[in-house]
């Protein structure tokens, strides 16, 4: 197990390596240069590309990326061109407010979706099946902006019970809104996948002949029928765990969440490539990571999973 | 009898009392002020945008600055000026006793309006801007970095300052207006460098507090403020970028100023709740739709400009996709701009007009027209409309015409490198002066990225424009510009669209709010916002 991590952390470097030299090319042959999208309308071309040299702008696209190379493997991912801080530093504090929102949209998702799924699973024809069914459909269906907006109009605006959008003013009850907007269309993946995976478990030969010698159906469920249920449930929620830590971009958006994805946006509208460049890098080792966590937890929970 | 006049004369008094007490500016409260997105910079030396700009002008001061209603230069840290007869030499009093914020904490003098010039122009601060101060003499040179001090700044001595142009730039002080111009000092410089940024020390009504990107920037009261205490403690710049998020906040009494949405103005304006707040003024910036000069099938067809200015209907476009908050455009100038000439036509909605002169262009009933695109930035819900709006028209006259998008970054660089054959674009002032609109748009030493993308070239109307920033007497200047203005519009080098008209909300419990009329929403940067008060804790 311990060579399979090894490895596999070897080859997070080559894919950060591999998904920066992408993400350079495909900015470096974007129209539309960074300064000119800082500078506006009216430019004084000498002054532009005074500028463009002081950031080593003029050089070749792989004396740049060399540069920015050697700069990242000293934990150095250079400065926005708008903004002029440090590109690490912009992506701390939008991590911090992403990670927030992320984890408080996974417990929504996982507690609904898994407690929903497995119920529909049990009690599968019933009203309650159909029900989580035809939720599924239309959280699947919501556009995620609607969704927060009706929620912004009715809780925000009408009843008041929660804060419209901002982070970090009300403490907890600023998340409610956007986490529930985010963590919807989870929800409904899970429950999904939950009762499919279930089902699945569930018409085995070994279920059947655990309930016929008399084993309870609380503990069946919890210790048999789940755990063997549980491989495809965390690959989701792996994926779904990955790709909201890079950031929520609409939900965001619409509750003036300053996360990661939002900045990503933005940066790329104005073509800040050191943002874009570390935001992607960061990405890149979000996911890696996450997916590496979620297979560790494969041999845990399935022992006949190995990994040399 | 006698008993009841008494009792009313009480009354009376009581109530007169209390209404004054209301009427009375008073002091406190917390103006939350939405932003679109997190300011760039707060750095007066890198503003480039208006949401910065806001930001800055509530923290710093220059040495003139904008009447609100006239938008005439007046007295700011200098408290009077001289300008020589050749209009050359600016002389600049300072007013004595001005402070900068803590941790610096001294007294301004022109030494650090020295500073703040040089290093503006410092290739090592990397100004954007540089094309504000480039008329002083020596500029080219320190922006060359070839010397460190620009040799047209003088410290006279402690409190007096002279500048030496060039040449004659009629201008210069509507110019230096400008945000990027404000004293900073060079303690907070010097040691911050680029991080300047994030420590803002300047002279303004108002302090820095605080800045959490994406999330606010927390300005409170500076109680020395050279023009007195002001009302408000604090004002916090929320940034929402989403607009129907932003108006939500508002109708929750979370925010005492906001923009109205693209299509609400109508509902706001007639809806009992929120009519009485809403606000709308013309302010100084239009809309235009250029063609490139320098490309098929407009390049040297002065009939077929013409002939689609006379095709668009521009009070429709103003009525239904602006719903009255835009006004239709009989030229370029706006009609707030100082120096605008009523008198000039303009064109007006002729679709018979237009296809007799789309005929005698040599292309009747668009025969024979190669294939134009019509190119606008996106995403933009306005932009697209009008697009539309303006393909509908064309095709009434028998012009099809294709529209695509890019995004603004991309779109930028593609105009200015003088690609489409006709674009979408919008001017707003810089400065308050028809130089702002017709030499930086019009003359030809500025086709390309200074501003010139219909890459217009017209040797009477560059005579025009070049005297008229030259001359100092006003009336001269207006009539000058007036000529060419009236070049222009028979040129037609754009289709002129709509000047802008800005829109906003405001709570009825602020106070004493000018609005400028040279600002858009919602970051109205020109108010006086040490004038503002709140009639509520």
């Amino acid at each position: 197990m311990i060579y399979y991590i090894l490895r596999r952390l070897i080859s997070l470097v080559v894919v950060l390596v591999g998904m920066s030299l992408i993400v350079f090319i495909l900015i470096f042959v974007l129209p539309g240069d960074p300064i000119t999208a800082i500078m506006g309308q009216r430019q004084d071309p000498e002054t532009a590309a005074r500028i463009k040299a002081e950031y080593g702008m003029d050089r070749s696209l792989i004396v740049q990326y060399t540069k920015f190379l050697s700069r990242a493997v000293r934990g150095d991912l250079g400065r926005s061109y708008r903004q002029r801080l440090p590109v690490i530093k912009i992506i701390q504090d939008r991590f911090k407010a992403t990670l927030r929102l992320t984890l408080a949209a996974m417990f929504i998702a996982i507690v609904f979706g898994m407690t929903a799924g497995v119920i529909a699973a049990i009690k599968q024809y019933s009203w309650f099946d159909d029900l989580v069914m035809f939720a599924s459909q239309i959280g699947f269906s919501t556009p995620v902006f609607y969704l927060g907006l009706i929620l912004i109009l009715i809780f925000g605006l009408k009843l008041r019970w929660f804060p419209i959008g901002g982070y970090g003013r009300g403490g907890l009850r600023n998340l409610v809104l956007p986490a529930i907007t985010l963590g919807t269309i989870q929800t409904a993946y899970i429950a999904q996948i939950t009762r499919s995976s279930l089902l699945e478990v569930i018409r085995q030969d070994f279920v059947r002949t655990a309930r016929a010698k008399g084993l309870g159906e609380f503990t069946l469920i919890r210790k048999y029928i789940l755990r063997n249920a549980l491989i495809p449930i965390v690959t989701i929620i792996g994926s779904i765990f990955a790709g909201l830590l890079c950031g929520a971009v609409a939900t965001e958006y619409i509750f003036a969440w300053p996360g990661l994805g939002r900045a990503i946006v933005e940066a790329i509208r104005v073509r800040d490539l050191p943002v874009v460049q570390g935001g992607v890098f960061f990405m890149a080792l979000v996911y890696v990571l996450v997916n590496l966590v979620v297979d560790i937890l494969y041999a845990y929970l399935d022992p006949r999973i190995r990994y040399r | 009898m006698r008993k009841i006049l008494l009792m009313g004369s009480c009354w009376l008094l009581v109530f007169l009392l209390a209404w004054g007490v209301m009427a009375q500016e008073q002091f406190g409260g917390i103006f939350r002020w939405p932003s679109i997105s997190d300011p760039p910079t707060l750095d007066p030396a890198h503003v480039v945008d208006t949401t910065s700009d806001r930001v800055v002008r509530f923290m710093f001061n220059g040495l003139v600055d904008m009447d609100v209603k006239t938008f005439k230069p007046i007295p700011s840290l200098a408290e009077r000026w001289a300008i020589s007869r050749d209009g050359k030499v600016y002389t600049f009093y300072l007013r004595k006793g001005v402070k900068f914020h803590s941790p610096v904490s001294r007294e301004v003098t022109a030494e650090d309006f020295k500073y703040t010039f040089d290093r503006f122009l410092n290739p090592k601060t990397k100004t954007e801007n540089t094309w504000i101060l480039e008329d002083i003499k020596g500029a080219k040179e320190v922006i060359e970095g070839k010397v460190a001090a620009l040799e047209g700044v003088k410290v006279v001595d402690r409190y007096t300052l002279q500048i030496t142009l060039e040449s004659p730039f009629a201008p210069f002080l509507s110019k230096i207006v400008l945000s990027n111009t404000f004293v900073v000092p060079w303690e907070e410089a010097e040691k911050w460098g680029d991080a300047f940024t994030e420590h803002p020390c300047g002279t303004g009504p108002f302090k820095f507090v605080e800045w959490v990107h994406d999330v606010h920037v927390k300005v409170e009261r500076f109680d020395d403020y050279f023009k007195g205490k002001p009302y408000l403690e604090g004002i916090e710049f929320r940034i929402i970028p989403e607009e129907a998020t932003r108006l939500a906040e508002f109708q929750a009494g979370n925010l005492e100023i906001v923009d109205i949405p693209f299509g609400m103005i109508k509902s706001m304006q007639t809806d009992p709740k929120w009519k009485d707040m809403v606000v709308i003024y013309p302010m100084l910036g239009i809309y235009y739709v250029g063609f490139n000069m320098e490309k098929e099938p407009f390049k040297e067809n002065k009939k077929l400009r013409q002939a689609f200015n006379y095709a668009v209907d521009r009070k429709g476009i103003c009525d239904v996709i602006r719903e009255g908050a835009a006004i239709p455009a009989k030229g370029f100038s706006p009609p707030s701009l100082p120096g605008f000439d009523p008198t000039i036509e303009g064109y007006t909605y002729n679709p018979e007009k237009a296809r007799q002169l789309l005929a005698e262009a040599g292309y009747p009933v668009g025969k024979g027209l190669p294939p134009i695109t019509y190119w606008h930035n996106a995403p933009s819900k306005t932009h697209s409309a009008i697009a539309q709006y303006i393909q509908s028209n064309l095709r009434d006259i028998g012009v099809n015409v294709d529209i695509n998008t890019m995004d603004w970054a991309a779109y930028l660089q593609f105009c200015q490198e003088g690609k489409p054959q006709m674009f979408r674009m919008g001017w707003v002032a810089d400065y308050a002066d028809p130089d702002d609109f017709l030499w930086v748009n019009f003359h030809s030493a500025n086709i390309g990225p200074r501003g010139n993308y219909s890459r217009y070239n017209n040797s009477r109307v560059d005579a025009l424009l070049s005297l008229a920033q030259e001359i100092t007497d006003w009336d001269q200047r207006v009539k000058l510009y007036s000529e060419a203005e009236r070049i222009l519009i028979e040129d037609a080098p754009v289709i002129f669209v709509y000047w802008y008209v800005a829109s906003g909300m405001l709570q009825p419990y602020v106070k004493n709010f000018e609005f400028c009329h040279f600002d858009g929403q919602p970051e109205f940067p020109h108010t006086p916002v040490e004038k503002v008060w709140l009639a509520k804790k």
